[in-house]
């Protein structure tokens, strides 16, 4: 066993021991193992299992934070030799300092909390030992990412995030857009994972080692070509687009929202497409040392969250104005990181995480309520879910930034990152903030003010529906899902409170091998604009939605292309699936070569076969056709490989 | 002892295939046994390969016609493990047939005798010789289902096999006119003398070598046969020529090209062929397999896109040193990890198919729920050809293309992995319809305990070596080294 000190640059290096690290790990595994063996058809055991492995891993994780603070953020690395084959050594291996501390607990808490409301909101459905076993290796999985001490450990664990994701947005694969969905999530992430992919060959080939210290000093030494940094730079950015949901990837997330409601909250606010955004922080030295691959990332974060704010603003789903909210606060993760702020990205991954769960997990409690996700047709829930409402509004005006909640102070950082860094992102982020006020209280307002417009119809034919109650006389959830939502409060107000004294930020620093500018903490002029455009978002949503000085169809006529516009994805899902896979790929591309092979090649002869000839003699007209036309494909194979040497390479 | 034990695994293997028969026609009773005589020859074989290992006794026999070298064992143990698979799945399938049991796994060895003389051949009439002798029961078995698809798909096979093969006989024929010799390093001395002012003989020498091999390897363009013969072919005789015949091909491909055609005059233009083929190979098989309703067409052309990635390793030997070892090795960890792979997805198919009497992708549908462990099984398999982790499908990709990064072909790299993204369209289809469609019934049913033997054992070695690939690896290593010099 091999014990590597710390980086210079901290002081201290924390004393956990590694069991405790690879136990995190494991007590979520052993819970998926329980379920997935005993408990499938227990439910009633199944959902505790879970609650008890994450739980255990969720305590861990705590002691883990709180030794690292002890180290004041120091490194620990445990590595070991997985093997070696010639000269491909790949170690295994778990790696702990600030940000691998605060990922851990973020994950397990969000986890926790959410396997604790599930119990409540996936009772009675026939999958429901089937959920947590996947909520399980889910976690599993996501533990490991984080934990990884070394880029090909991370990857193999990121494939399996991405393979329990599509089982968990498959969930109920019975609806067809739900097993679109999954399948969409997965093909689309794994573009960008190519990208992850190559970044690896690349390191491998050019750096030699998988080592997470080992690459980022590799980067910053100045021993590569810059080219080469940035084209490294650039493929882990490609996974990190995939998994986070950056433009032009981010078609995959909201459909993803087919899936059950919790674990939206858990693998599509907290966790899995936070993994993007960790990616890139873990590697932030790479991007440091390339311009050009920050430029690029700061970019399309920049495009990403724009043009997700715009989209959540015309959306008259519940879930999905959540969904293209959290696609656009990723966005304003990864401009903070091509901005060179290190600190705020992660600081607003930290307080994203408990504030959208706490928010996604309140819109299912409305599901709950209504059997719908229609704020068409919903309205007047302030007074029979106030638990509901009250934390749900907290969770918007954290998101909002609001002072004093988590929000505020991770949305001002990163402004003011953007502020130093670039004027132009600083204008778009100012945008997008004003847009999130907007689009979150005109949720509100249409969710919880006016009068019930009477939910969803329950369908007692469905046999898919399992909603119990009544839609038409809504009623406030059961405690199981209160009590997660009253807990994620808290974090969603206090959160932001660990900037005091730079102590978010120099726990987070250490964890990068060079002491440096990563972040600046407050300043009173961004803080004051970024309040008054919030204000003026949710003033805007508060005059059209409650006071109804303008009627919303009025602006939405008056603005009607950009509308539709936004209504339509822009034209991207469109594009993607209607041009690129139905009509150029699959009905153009391959059936043109089926049917070249069937018709072309064979098909002559089977034709005139089919015409009129009796069966016998047919079957030896047909093989000795096909095998005619055959030979001739080989002989003319032949040919080509021959001319093509003699053209490329003269006698 | 003139050699003659060197050929020891091979004759035990064939003279299992005479007791097999025998035994049929003194105790034809007894023919539920016929198989495990079968595999007791199998088993022979490799204890008798083992001894070698364990003594380090590598030699080369008859006027250097034959080698027994490490690369030669890991064949033969490769051969022997996917016969042995393959008879373990026929069992079934032979007994409901009813008919000339014994001929048939006698049929089965004599292929498998074939491939292991393949594996130490250096010499081109032996090379020719033992393909033949693999090549000719697997005509016959191709059309021995009762159906007239099968018949055509035999018909079919051999008539083109017969193409194949007289190319490569011609191929042969100038390689020996030019150099004067058949054996393989005798040739390269030949050409490195003064071949150089024979290009063109030797090109087209070259070029008939690659069409012959080709057919084998179901490259493109010499893979028409593939689809129609996998349809109409017993599957498991399917299965059989999907793995044997095609690691077979790439075994002797490696040592004719890199042992006798290494020079460098050739040897670029050859691996720019085959880097070229394996694009093609991978692009059009993959592609033509998105289309296929049928599982056993789709199976069919995704071993043609595999065998693009086998070579893709192909391609990256050109140069002597680490980049060969890395390529060579490469292929032969594609090789083990492929024959683990495919045979476990052909044996679920043949338990499946056989029991819904259908070989539709749609009738797969809500297999998780009638029978999950088949299911399961092939759920795996088909994420190991995708090459996703921790499945020894993931390792055996990144290797090869590990080894083409070096051998500065990165762009046969990238239409690789472009490649792979587009095959888990069709392979995670497969998996989507069976875990979440609904099934047509809700009677469950459970695999034969031959069936489960087979697919247990090759759903472990995908899992084991997914997870710890280093022996697999270091064996691979071990066994191309020796051609390195």
């Amino acid at each position: 066993m091999l014990f590597l000190a710390a980086e210079p640059s901290a002081a201290l290096t924390p004393t956990i021991d590694q069991a405790v690290l690879w136990a995190i790990m494991g007590c979520p595994l052993a819970a998926w193992g329980l379920i997935a063996l005993y408990l499938r058809k227990l439910p009633a055991i199944a959902g505790y299992a879970a609650i008890l492995g994450i739980g255990a891993a969720m305590l861990l994780s705590y002691v883990t934070l709180f030794n690292v603070i002890d180290a004041s953020g120091g490194v620990a690395q445990y590595t070991r030799e997985w093997f070696t084959a010639g000269d491909l050594t790949v170690p295994i291996g778990v790696r702990v300092d600030g940000l691998t501390a605060v990922m851990l607990v973020v994950v397990t808490t969000v986890a926790f909390l959410v396997q604790v409301y599930s119990t409540g909101y996936m009772q009675g459905d026939p999958g429901y030992g089937r959920y947590f076993a996947h909520m399980c290796l889910f976690t599993t999985s996501m533990l490991g990412l984080v934990l990884a001490d070394n880029l090909f450990q991370m990857f193999i664990f990121w494939e399996l995030v991405g393979l329990c994701s599509y089982l968990l947005i498959g969930f109920w694969f019975h609806k067809p857009s739900a097993a679109a969905a999954a399948k969409k999530a997965f093909i689309v992430t794994r573009i960008g994972d190519l990208g992850l992919l190559a970044a690896l060959l690349l390191v491998w080939t050019r750096a030699g080692t998988f080592d997470v210290t080992a690459i980022q000093e590799w980067a910053a030494s100045g021993e590569a070509k810059s080219a080469l940094v940035t084209l490294f730079a650039l493929g882990l950015f490609a996974g990190a687009a995939g998994k986070s949901a950056q433009f032009p990837l981010h078609v995959w997330l909201p459909d993803a929202m087919e899936g059950p409601t919790p674990v939206s909250a858990l693998i599509h606010a907290a966790t899995m497409v936070a993994a993007g955004v960790y990616l890139v922080a873990r590697f932030f030295p790479v991007f440091e040392a390339s311009p050009d691959a920050a430029d690029v990332v700061a970019w399309v974060g920049a495009i990403t969250a724009i043009l997700a704010a715009t989209m959540a603003l015309v959306q008259t789903d519940l879930k999905r104005v959540l969904a293209y909210s959290t696609v656009s606060q990723l966005g304003y993760m990864m401009l903070s990181l091509g901005a060179l702020g290190y600190v705020a990205a992660i600081f607003h991954l930290f307080t994203h995480a408990f504030f959208k769960a706490l928010l996604f997990l309140g819109s299912g409690s409305v599901n709950h309520a209504t059997n719908t996700f229609d704020m068409q047709k919903m309205g007047g829930l302030r007074k029979h879910m106030p638990v509901t409402y009250w934390t749900f509004v907290i969770g918007s005006l954290s998101l909002a930034g609001i002072f004093p909640l988590a929000g505020f102070w991770s949305k001002d950082e990163i402004l003011l990152d953007a502020w130093r860094h670039d004027r132009a992102l600083w204008a778009i982020g100012a945008v997008v903030a004003f847009m999130t006020a907007f689009y979150m209280f005109r949720a509100i307002f249409l969710t919880f003010h006016g009068t019930y417009r009477g939910g969803e119809p329950v369908d007692h034919h469905d046999p898919d529906n399992h909603f119990h109650g009544d839609p038409a006389h809504p009623h406030e959830s059961p405690w199981a899902m209160k009590a997660p939502l009253l807990a994620l409060a808290i974090p969603s107000i206090a959160a932001g409170w660990f900037a005091y004294d730079h102590m978010f930020k120099d726990f987070i620093e250490a964890a990068l091998p060079h002491e440096g500018h990563h972040g600046s903490s407050f300043e009173i002029g961004i803080a004051v604009s970024s309040t008054i455009i919030a204000l003026a978002g949710i003033g805007t949503a508060y005059v059209i939605y409650i006071r109804r000085w303008v009627d919303s169809s009025s602006i939405r006529a008056t603005f009607a292309p950009f509308a539709l516009v936004f209504e339509r994805k822009y034209f991207l899902d469109d594009l993607y699936e209607g041009l690129f896979v139905r009509n150029i790929f699959y009905r153009g591309w391959c059936r043109l070569l089926e049917t070249v092979d069937r018709r072309i090649v064979d098909g002559v002869v089977n034709g005139i076969g089919q015409v009129g000839r009796a069966a016998s003699s047919r079957l030896r007209a047909v093989q000795v056709g096909e095998v005619q036309s055959y030979g001739l494909g080989v002989a003319a194979g032949v040919i080509i490989i021959f001319l093509a040497v003699i053209v490329a390479n003269p006698l | 002892m003139n050699g003659i034990d060197v050929l020891g695994p091979q004759i035990s293997v064939l003279v299992a295939a005479g007791v097999v028969l025998v035994a049929d026609a003194l105790f034809p009773g007894q023919r539920r046994l016929l198989p495990f005589l079968a595999l007791a020859g199998l088993l022979t074989a490799a204890l008798w390969t083992t001894s070698w290992v364990g003594r380090g006794d590598y030699q080369t026999v008859f006027d250097g016609t034959i080698v027994l070298d490490r690369y030669a064992v890991f064949f033969q143990y490769v051969f022997a493990g996917v016969t042995a698979t393959v008879i373990l799945a026929s069992i079934d399938w032979v007994n409901r047939e009813g008919r000339r049991q014994s001929e048939y796994y006698a049929l089965v060895l004599t292929v498998c005798a074939g491939l292991m003389l393949l594996a130490g051949a250096r010499d081109l009439i032996t090379i020719f010789i033992a393909l033949e002798l693999s090549s000719i029961p697997q005509y016959i078995l191709a059309g021995w289902g009762k159906d007239a698809k099968s018949s055509e798909a035999g018909l079919k096979y051999l008539l083109l096999g017969a193409v194949a093969s007289s190319l490569l006989l011609y191929g042969m024929a100038l390689l020996y006119g030019v150099t004067g010799t058949t054996i393989l390093p005798e040739i390269a001395a030949a050409i490195e003398a003064g071949g150089e002012s024979y290009r063109a003989l030797l090109v087209v020498a070259m070029t008939l070598l690659i069409a012959g091999f080709g057919f084998k390897m179901a490259v493109v363009p010499f893979q028409m046969w593939v689809p129609d013969v996998y349809q109409g072919a017993p599957t498991p005789v399917a299965a059989f020529l999907s793995v044997g015949s095609k690691a077979a091909a790439f075994a002797v491909a490696i040592r004719v090209f890199f042992e006798a055609l290494g020079a460098d005059f050739l040897s670029s233009d050859w691996s720019m062929i085959f880097a070229v083929i394996a694009a093609v190979s991978m692009t059009l098989g993959n592609l033509m397999a998105i289309v296929q309703s049928d599982i056993k067409r789709m199976l069919g052309y995704s071993s043609v896109a595999q065998a693009g990635n086998f070579l893709v390793g192909l391609a990256a030997i050109s140069v002597a040193g680490e980049e060969f070892i890395l390529g060579a090795s490469g292929i032969l960890l594609f090789v083990a990890a492929y024959a683990f792979t495919n045979l476990g997805a052909f044996v679920a198919v043949i338990a499946i198919s056989q029991r819904i009497n259908s070989d539709r992708i749609a009738d797969y549908a809500g297999m998780w729920k009638t029978s999950p462990f088949l299911a399961l099984g092939l759920a795996f398999c088909l994420v190991s050809l995708t090459g996703i982790p921790p499945t020894v499908g993931f390792w055996a990709k990144l290797y090869v293309f590990n080894a083409a990064v070096r051998a500065d072909l990165v762009w046969l790299v990238v239409i690789g992995v472009l490649n792979s993204v587009v095959s888990a369209y069709y392979y995670l289809g497969v998996v989507r319809v069976m875990f979440l469609g609904e099934p047509g019934t809700e009677q469950r049913f459970r695999a034969s305990p031959s069936i489960a033997v087979a697919l247990t054992a090759t759903a472990a070695g995908v899992l084991l070596f997914g997870i710890l690939p280093m022996p697999l690896m270091s064996a691979a290593r071990d066994a191309v080294e020796v051609l390195a010099r």
